[in-house]
């Protein structure tokens, strides 16, 4: 990662633009407002944390960004286009992919046919070589169901039903799903949850090998906020529905804010503040 | 068996069940050959109505308004148009109002989307017949110039195939694999890149071009048509039986279960009425308890399955009536109690 990063923010000034731009989403449902004007941009190759108490409106931010539940205002933009209130068939061809809190795999397929199934609907993206070849940004990786499943350490279940194999593996063919669909940018909604402990700890290593050999930008929410912030290089930390700060791990842990809100005194004690 | 030998089975039955419809009129009585013009007629229509109701799970009761438009329209048509004119003029229009209803309702799920298709049937028909009160001034229409025995039975098995065969390929293409994604997982296949909005009025519109070039065909077999018959929505529903005891998402599921069906239907129907229509519903209830793949789904497997069922049932039954369950109940209270 060698080009300028001034706090994660406002990089494409002076770069590239941002990959996906929130400006002001709200979202609301009925009189709740579960996501209030959250401004985030995410720009390539980061490794971003969203953290918030429960009922933070954590979830509703990534269904907004990622097209499944179109903002009632606030726009979105990814890669200088305006997708807002595209479907997220639109996303997914700018490269914004996305797991899913529960496990959304398609229980009735095997292992490797879910993985072919992003594949196939990956091409949507305009291409360079209509009749041969492939997109020269893709990855070697995620070139083949193989090499996805290879990735994601499930090449032993490849055969196997989805809804055979164990919810852990489930959350690893979720995100290989997402992977398939060969994004940029990779929104991934509490993939550690309800694992172990060195299942999570796989989970990180395989997420930040993820940004790191793949180039993905990488959003990740996480309910286990130790694991997340040791990860992470930037914390996005909402509550209720607004967005109470966006800085590195150790500045976020010492925001009074965002202790008040979340954090409690368990944390300052585990972390060396 | 790997995809290939698939395809190439499929096909050859395809084909070896072609040769047997083909040579049918040459041999067979005008009641069998009548016969199995209803038969194709089914054939047609839930395989085309399982090519996207069963893959995406969404249960479309608007089969009869289809028909019925393509009924119309080569009622009305065919004293200008040729025959297959007419045909393609009839599937035409139901495509059209398939892209229309289906932009309307196909972002509804499940019970809802049932309900509005069927009341969209209702409007549809309604209006036809408003409009030839009003407007015509005649409740239906006698169907003058009518192709003969052949050029029928030939057009409905050319669609009979031609529906089986798209279902043969459908299944193997990007748009069959969106279709069943949508049935899966409608949300999960939209983030995955499918335009499922785009996909499910496609879907639809394929489902309702089948259906009107069926009534189109179908319409000069009656010589007279009003909205009463060709509306009538009991096409509709014996479609979605059809291939719901078939085995919806099955390739040769509505196939079986269509001949099963119009075998059933003439023969009961001339002799027991009643028993037909009751025979009808409890096919529908044994193969949603017991079969819920369809009778497509039934292996050998199945059949020593239920056998072996049966048998415990029985077992479980001389035990209990023997009074062996009752003793040995009363054993376990008194160790107990001691």
């Amino acid at each position: 990662m060698s080009e300028p990063r001034v706090n994660g923010l406002h990089v494409h000034e002076h770069g590239p633009p941002p990959l996906l731009e929130a400006r002001a989403v709200t979202v609301r449902f009925g009189g709740l407002t579960a996501v209030d004007a959250v401004d985030a941009s995410f720009g390539a190759g980061e490794l971003v944390g969203i953290i918030g108490p429960n009922g933070a409106g954590k979830t509703t931010f990534f269904n907004a960004i990622s097209g499944v539940t179109p903002p009632t205002s606030g726009r979105l933009i990814a890669d200088g286009r305006d997708l807002t209130r595209k479907g997220p068939h639109r996303y997914a061809a700018h490269g914004i992919a996305r797991t899913f809190q529960t496990p959304r795999v398609f229980a009735d397929m095997p292992v490797r046919s879910n993985i072919e199934f992003g594949l196939k609907f990956a091409g949507r993206r305009p291409r360079r070589y209509v009749f041969w070849g492939e997109e020269k940004s893709v990855p070697w990786a995620l070139r083949t169901p193989e090499s996805i499943l290879t990735l994601i350490g499930l090449s032993a279940q490849a055969g196997l039903p989805a809804a055979a194999v164990t919810p852990s593996q489930q959350r690893l063919l979720e995100v290989g799903m997402a992977l398939a669909t060969r994004p940029r940018m990779l929104l991934l909604d509490e993939v550690a949850a309800g694992l172990t402990e060195s299942e999570v700890e796989d989970m990180a290593r395989l997420i930040r090998r993820m940004r790191d050999e793949l180039d993905l930008t990488v959003v990740w929410i996480e309910h286990a906020v130790t694991t997340l912030l040791r990860h992470v290089e930037r914390v996005i930390v909402l509550h209720q529905g607004r967005k109470i700060a966006d800085a590195t791990p150790a500045d976020v842990v010492r925001n009074p804010e965002v202790i008040e809100a979340y954090l409690g005194d368990e944390m300052i004690e585990g972390e060396p503040a | 068996m790997t995809d290939r030998q698939f395809l190439i089975r499929d096909l050859l039955v395809l084909f070896g069940l072609t040769g047997w419809a083909l040579s049918l009129p040459f041999y067979g009585s005008e009641f069998m050959v009548s016969m199995a013009l209803t038969c194709l007629m089914y054939v047609t229509l839930s395989s085309s109505w399982a090519l996207f109701c069963g893959s995406t799970r969404y249960l479309s009761l608007a089969t009869s308004a289809f028909f019925g438009i393509g009924a119309y329209t080569s009622a009305l048509a065919l004293a200008q148009l040729s025959w297959l004119q007419s045909i393609a003029l009839g599937a035409a229009l139901a495509t059209a109002v398939a892209v229309v209803m289906g932009a309307a309702v196909l972002h509804l799920r499940g019970t809802y989307f049932a309900v509005l298709t069927f009341g969209m049937t209702e409007l549809i028909r309604h209006a036809i017949t408003y409009f030839e009160k009003s407007v015509t001034g005649t409740v239906g229409r006698v169907l003058t110039v009518v192709p003969e025995r052949d050029a029928i039975y030939l057009t409905m098995l050319a669609l009979a195939v031609l529906a089986l065969g798209t279902s043969i390929g459908l299944r193997r293409t990007r748009f069959g694999l969106a279709l069943m994604g949508i049935g899966a997982d409608e949300q999960r296949a939209q983030t995955l890149g499918v335009n499922t909005r785009l996909i499910k009025i496609a879907g639809f519109a394929m489902t309702a071009a089948f259906a009107g070039a069926v009534g189109a065909a179908m319409s000069v077999r009656w010589t007279y048509i009003d909205p009463h018959t060709v509306f009538n929505p009991f096409i509709g529903f014996q479609t979605v039986l059809i291939a719901l005891i078939g085995g919806a998402i099955t390739l040769w599921g509505p196939l079986i279960a269509a001949i099963v069906f119009s075998l059933l239907a003439e023969t009961l129907r001339l002799k027991l009425p009643h028993l037909y229509m009751m025979s009808l519903g409890l096919l529908l209830i044994l193969s949603v308890l017991y079969l819920p793949g369809g009778l497509a789904s039934v292996r050998t497997d199945t059949a020593r399955g239920w056998w072996r069922d049966t048998q415990a049932w029985w077992r479980e039954r001389r035990y209990e009536w023997s009074g062996d369950k009752e003793r040995d109940k009363r054993r376990e209270r008194e160790r107990r109690l001691v």
